[in-house]
């Protein structure tokens, strides 16, 4: 890990030679509609430095919410040719992550590459630098602190920025972080205190102890109570950072087309229909508790990893302000 | 009882007291603006065959327009709301119910109407881009069908892939089958709670869709959702003296 | 654009537009190609998503033909299509879209001669504004993406 210093001066002069270098960057934008979105940018004043967290992950950058994996094409001696062309996929930089969402990398990495390796992120994730932004703000739908994070945490990004009054203290943690580093723009420094500038999250509960109670809280009573509310719609998973569920459609006619794959929910009804007409999942009580035992209990079995990581984005998405943090206290309740 | 209650998070939240004792959980304030009407259709609340619902105007607007429906006829509902002088109201039967909406029948907000009034200066190739911009935004979360008081198909035309009538994919093509499908589909039923233009994350105003389309079925035949409880519905009904001017 | 051909789609109602098709087709009458036409029982049947795939898989525009009101086959098809296409027409020209390439009609089984100039006039009109490009190219349009998808060079 290499220490530095940016002058605020010196950000859009960073911001802008990124840009220059080819890449594409993706940042933060306020919309008009009042709401943050990342999106990909041509300058640093479409930035948005004043939020709390954008509505949407950046997770479409390595897994879209619509991606082509192959297309084909009946030829005129009828064979079929099937195109997958990845070379296409840019070199990207994302620019003003927030910690939680920079480790919620660390969890896509894991369930992409680990046992079957799926070519398409490996490709998108090679050819994306991570630059994270840590947070001087939160409001009361953040909850890193509960699931082993923080503020100003350096989990799975290339670089670390933290804004200390006109600077930005910089960490960078890897190589392809290095590989940014203009030494025109930045200078060396000695290891800082980040805590006085990062912001204050209490802890609603201990990860280690949830992890603990909740390996018998399926059969709870609770999870009734707390699913009620749920409508089922995607707009949880589809914000969450380490959701990863997908479906694959096929578009198009006999002679030529394509393969998809489009994000899917665990919240739609139909998620676990089988073909032959049943579904293990007849009620959103089961979707729900699904979901939940998904974050806190099952990626911890298959992957070593709670796959929550207090965004809170579902928190504030949900249309009938369902709250995730609250609802596995109540289910892991004695 | 479904109502709405104070949480963690500063913002009201739909709850389901089943107890008398958690009955000062509820509160009503100008925040609580869930539409709680589409709960009605949930198998969990249906379950119990007697349901309170303490509900705001567009709730009660909405369960007129159901009770039109025939969606009601196995639960037997207490509907209660609180008026302009902050009093609650218990309603006996449907009937009181209409005559308090019939008074205090609501007009489509300044916002919006200034919005349709925007996107009615715009030349049709400004519109079109409009509503193509908004559409790519859209992720197919279906959180707009989900607070719809009015989407309570068990099936849904999206979920039919036989014929695939609307592409799973969120391009903008498939997004675009979605919402004109969904329009037409509540075109004369939506109440105009506005809740699918509140709820859409990518900020989209979905409203106004239907909301445009329920004024220019007014004009034209003189349906009004949600304001009586034998209300017509503009589509499967006709006179056969209908006016157009546009079919050769 | 001297060379563009445009591909007009018409859904017709069998008993009174079909039979109108048929008799121009037995009168000899001649009229433009173009049109290439589907057959429902009733324009009571049509469902307003097929226009959109029928401008989705390359019809430059769309003809919509069936009974004169009162006299429809199946008694009160065409009368709730009219409803229907009141209300699809107008929200189809709030989002914009060029409700000039569809057009509607009453055609009896009488009206051979109808017909072919209905056809001819359509052609005409949609030769003259070009292609319909604005739905196929959609999702390869470079509109601005709130949450884009796939990014590529």
């Amino acid at each position: 890990m290499e220490l530095k210093i940016l002058t605020s001066a010196n950000i859009p002069t960073f911001f802008n030679s990124l840009i220059q270098s080819g890449k594409v960057v993706v940042a933060p934008v306020l919309k008009k509609n009042g709401k943050v979105f990342f999106e990909s940018v041509e300058s640093y004043d479409q930035v948005s430095t004043d939020y709390i967290q954008t509505v949407f992950s950046a997770k479409s950058v390595v897994f879209p919410k619509v991606e082509e994996l192959f297309s084909y094409t009946k030829k005129e001696d009828g064979s079929v040719e099937i195109t997958n062309d990845l070379s296409s996929v840019p070199e990207t930089i994302i620019w003003g992550l927030r910690p939680c969402d920079s480790s919620a990398f660390n969890y896509l990495t894991e369930f992409f590459l680990r046992e079957n390796p799926d070519s398409y992120y490996k490709t998108r994730k090679e050819r994306t630098t991570l630059i994270s932004i840590s947070c001087a703000k939160a409001d009361d739908a953040c909850f890193c602190t509960s699931v082993g994070l923080n503020p100003g945490s350096t989990e799975g990004c290339d670089i670390l920025f933290t804004a200390m009054g006109d600077i930005f203290y910089t960490e960078v943690m890897t190589e392809k972080g290095k590989a940014l580093i203009d030494a025109k723009l930045f200078t060396e420094t000695e290891e800082k205190s980040k805590e006085a500038h990062l912001a204050k999250i209490n802890t609603k509960f201990s990860i280690e102890e949830i992890k603990e109670r909740i390996q018998n809280a399926y059969e709870s009573t609770q999870w009734k109570h707390e699913s009620m509310g749920c409508l089922s719609c995607g707009a949880c998973a589809f914000s969450c950072p380490t959701c990863t569920c997908f479906d694959i459609q096929d578009e198009g006619t006999t002679e030529n087309g394509k393969r998809l794959r489009c994000w899917d929910a665990c919240g739609f009804g139909q998620f676990t229909q089988h073909a032959s007409g049943h579904n293990p999942k007849t009620n959103q009580t089961a979707r729900r508790r699904q979901r939940l035992l998904h974050k806190f209990k099952y990626s911890v079995e298959n992957l070593g990893i709670v796959s929550c990581v207090g965004c809170g984005r579902c928190i504030r998405i949900c249309p009938a302000h369902l709250n995730i943090f609250e609802n596995i206290l109540n289910v892991t309740k004695a | 009882m479904i109502g709405f209650k104070n949480a963690l998070t500063n913002q009201p939240v739909p709850c389901f007291i089943e107890d008398a004792s958690q009955a000062e959980l509820i509160v009503y304030t100008p925040e609580c603006k869930n539409n709680l009407a589409v709960y009605l259709h949930k198998p969990e609340v249906k379950q119990s065959k007697k349901i309170g619902i303490f509900g705001n105007m567009a709730t009660l607007r909405s369960i007129i327009q159901l009770t039109s429906e025939n969606q009601f006829w196995d639960i037997e509902k207490t509907i209660l709301t609180i008026d302009a002088n902050d009093e609650v109201l218990v309603f006996a039967n449907m009937e009181e119910v209409e005559t308090y909406v019939q008074a205090n029948f609501p007009d489509i907000s300044e916002e919006d109407l200034k919005l349709l009034a925007h996107l009615d200066s715009l030349t049709r190739d400004e519109r079109w881009k409009y509503w193509t911009e908004q559409f790519t935004a859209c992720i197919k979360c279906y959180a707009c069908r989900a607070v719809c008081p009015m989407c309570y198909c068990s099936q849904c035309t999206v979920e039919c892939n036989q014929p695939q009538w609307i592409r799973v994919s969120s391009k903008t093509t498939g997004n675009m089958e979605w919402h004109t499908m969904r329009a037409m589909h509540l075109a004369g039923r939506c109440v105009n709670c506005g809740e699918c233009g509140r709820t859409c994350p990518a900020g989209i105003p979905i409203h106004l869709l239907t909301t445009k389309m329920n004024q220019d079925l007014f004009k034209e035949f003189g349906t009004r959702p949600g304001f009586s409880t034998k209300g017509e519905y503009a589509l499967n009904t006709f006179k056969t003296d209908d006016k157009e001017g546009f079919i050769k | 654009m001297s060379d563009f051909e445009p591909k007009i789609v018409a859904f017709v109602c069998n008993w009174c537009t079909y039979a109108g098709a048929d008799l121009a087709g037995t009168s000899r009458t001649k009229y433009e190609p173009n049109v290439r036409i589907v057959r429902f029982p009733c324009t009571g049947r049509i469902d307003f998503m097929l226009l959109m795939k029928a401008f989705e898989n390359g019809a430059d525009g769309v003809i919509i033909s069936g009974c004169h009101p009162n006299d429809c086959h199946y008694t009160s098809g065409n009368f709730h299509a009219r409803r229907r296409w009141i209300t699809f027409r107008s929200l189809l020209d709030f989002m914009g879209f060029d409700i000039d390439r569809i057009t509607f009609s009453w055609v009896s089984a009488a009206e051979g001669k109808k017909w072919a100039e209905l056809v001819n006039e359509v052609t005409d009109s949609i030769r003259t504004k070009g292609p319909f490009k604005e739905i196929s190219t959609l999702d390869s349009s470079k509109l601005k993406q709130l949450f884009y998808d796939e990014i590529t060079k």
